[in-house]
């Protein structure tokens, strides 16, 4: 992949990145992707080379529901990246999706980081973004190419406790 | 250091430059003469230090060119990529090296511009490099600086355990009040509860501004050596108990993908460094915990078992770590008051409360004579301090501790 430029950002996946070209590969598509052993038939959310479980070298793209549940959050109000001053306030969340959630040990899950979007591919209002609501992903798509991969909030009712900090 | 090596090693020598923001020089500059100092501090001369340690994040120096600065010739020196938690880690690595017998005595150093060159919270050149590998997943959404980097974590214990920014606020308000006392400090003004709440917002809910370190230009040196060579230098050595360097949780950098994320590594080095060192909580009269942020500083006081999980926020508030207090955290100001040095002068100024000789406002603190008045402008001496910890913070994955003894 060429080197893409996203919000005053140069983005630089090299031919030979095993761990994210992949990903990014899949979400031109809107396919969401984790890596799944070949061996145990674990899934991990960070797309490393090896089988945090079973040191398995052997591995291939998963494609996943796209579904989870904000598991932390933060609001950016100063941001150091001249870029997205036009964003701020905006939030940043860590997505746990469905799959494997509390799987294979209690407190594990696949976790990603995403900003959180309304119907307008802008911010989330800060009053929206609770831990424990529910999300779905959105597709970015850049002019040169480039997509990222973002979340929303969906329609459905949260599965547990909501809480945010008031400020 | 398994404890054989416990109250074998100590620290001879500690150095600084001025904490300014706008050094006007170079890293190669300010390195020099933090190591100067320090070997000025300890009373050695240029051939009697034959190592040199450093960590930097491509922000520094490197010991070979400074060698030549002060006529060093080192038989070891290693300069590492480090952060936060280094300090302590490269202590135990100075006592391993001089055990092995690579060396005799060796000088560690970190010098950066922070503020004026490349700057530790991630404006300027490190927001406008290029993004790849791990950081595909998190620059793009803006996700850059140390406070965002762990605010997840923190975010996260703030629901888990009900603590509020007017509780995190009381450390900075103690670290502040420590820092009145001390000439050097960046930031002398002592603030309140309401000064912090009533500063710009950085990251809700975790950080406000004045709940942020002071991005500072400066140059630190600590020299260690073996308690033999100690014997007929110029300072009362400060003794190694034990060093935990850079213990991890699981996952590492993705820890976030394993639970719990609001605990911190404190909890796997925590057991290790008491044991090696053999003492108990008790027995520990001064605290450098780690103050990135006002947050890692509680983190780290849950993690290390100063008390139970989620009772952090009672600990900070209790008066505790107020100086006055039982055992007072960061005398200094710390990184959010003295200065942001990477770990560096939390542990020169636990050096300086074993030695008696804290440099305040006293007139006769150069011969250890302290007033022990801890109001504005006045001293800043723990009282009879025998043994100190240091708690580093890497990140919330990644700690290493210290604890010593005069
Ligand atoms: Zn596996």
């Amino acid at each position: 992949m060429p080197v893409y430029e996203y919000r005053g950002q140069s983005i630089n996946i090299s031919e030979n990145d095993s761990e994210y070209l992949g990903y990014f590969e899949a979400a031109r598509e809107h396919r969401l992707v984790v890596k799944k052993c070949l061996d145990c038939g674990l899934l991990r959310g960070e797309p490393g080379p090896g089988c945090p479980w079973c040191t398995s070298l052997g591995w291939e793209w998963h494609e996943v529901s796209g579904k989870g549940t904000i598991y932390s959050y933060q609001i950016v109000a100063h941001t150091v990246v001249p870029a997205f001053r036009d964003w701020a306030p905006f939030p940043i969340v860590l997505v746990e999706l469905d799959e494997q959630s509390g799987q294979p040990n209690p407190g594990d899950g696949l976790r990603l980081t995403a900003n959180l979007l309304d119907g307008n591919m802008e911010p989330e209002n800060e009053e929206n973004v609770a831990i424990g609501r529910r999300v779905e992903v959105v597709y970015m798509d850049g002019e040169d190419g480039f997509t990222l991969p973002q979340f929303k909030l969906s329609n459905e009712p949260p599965r547990d406790q909501v809480w945010r900090y008031q400020t | 250091m398994a404890g054989k090596l416990s109250g074998k090693y100590c620290i001879v020598g500690i150095g600084e430059t001025e904490y300014s923001r706008g050094s006007g020089r170079t890293t190669r500059a300010m390195g020099a003469e933090a190591i100067r100092n320090a070997m000025n501090d300890a009373g050695l001369k240029p051939e009697d230090v034959d190592g040199m340690m450093s960590y930097h994040g491509g922000d520094s120096t490197p010991s070979t060119a400074i060698q030549y600065d002060l006529g060093l010739r080192p038989n070891f020196y290693m300069d590492c990529s480090g952060g936060g938690s280094s300090t302590e880690a490269l202590v135990g690595l100075a006592v391993g090296a001089i055990e092995g017998g690579m060396c005799d005595t060796v000088a560690i150093f970190r010098s950066m511009n922070g503020y004026s060159q490349i700057r530790i919270g991630g404006t300027g050149v490190r927001a406008a490099s290029g993004i790849t590998g791990p950081e595909l997943f998190r620059r793009p959404y803006g996700l850059i600086s140390a406070v965002q980097t762990f605010a997840f974590t923190f975010t996260r214990h703030m629901m888990e355990y009900g603590v509020t920014s007017e509780q995190l606020a009381h450390i900075k308000v103690a670290h502040s009040n420590h820092a009145s006392n001390n000439p050097k400090a960046l930031m002398k003004q002592r603030v309140t509860v309401e000064d912090v709440m009533n500063s710009r917002w950085i990251i809700r809910p975790c950080a406000h501004l004045l709940d942020c370190c002071l991005e500072t230009d400066n140059a630190t040196c600590i020299i260690v050596t073996s308690a033999e060579r100690a014997k007929d230098l110029k300072q009362k050595p400060i003794f190694i108990l034990g060093v935990q360097g850079r213990g991890t949780k699981p996952g590492g950098d993705f820890h976030y993908q394993h639970g719990p994320i609001s605990r911190v590594a404190g909890h796997y080095v925590g057991p290790r460094v008491f044991d090696v060192a053999g003492v108990k909580h008790d027995d520990v009269d001064v605290t450098g915990c780690y103050d990135a942020f006002t947050y890692t500083t509680l983190l780290q006081f849950e993690d290390y078992g100063w008390c139970e999980k989620g009772e952090g926020k009672d600990y900070v508030t209790s008066g505790i770590i107020n100086l006055g207090g039982k055992r007072p955290n960061n005398t200094s100001g710390g990184h959010l008051c003295e200065g942001y040095t990477h770990g560096m002068n939390m542990v020169i100024e636990n050096v300086r409360q074993l030695r008696g000789t804290i440099d305040d406002y006293c007139p006769d603190w150069k011969e250890g004579k302290h007033t022990y008045d801890y109001s504005e402008g006045k001293c800043r001496q723990v009282k009879d301090a025998e043994i100190s910890m240091n708690m580093g913070w890497g990140t919330p994955a990644v700690g290493s501790a210290m604890i010593m003894r005069r």
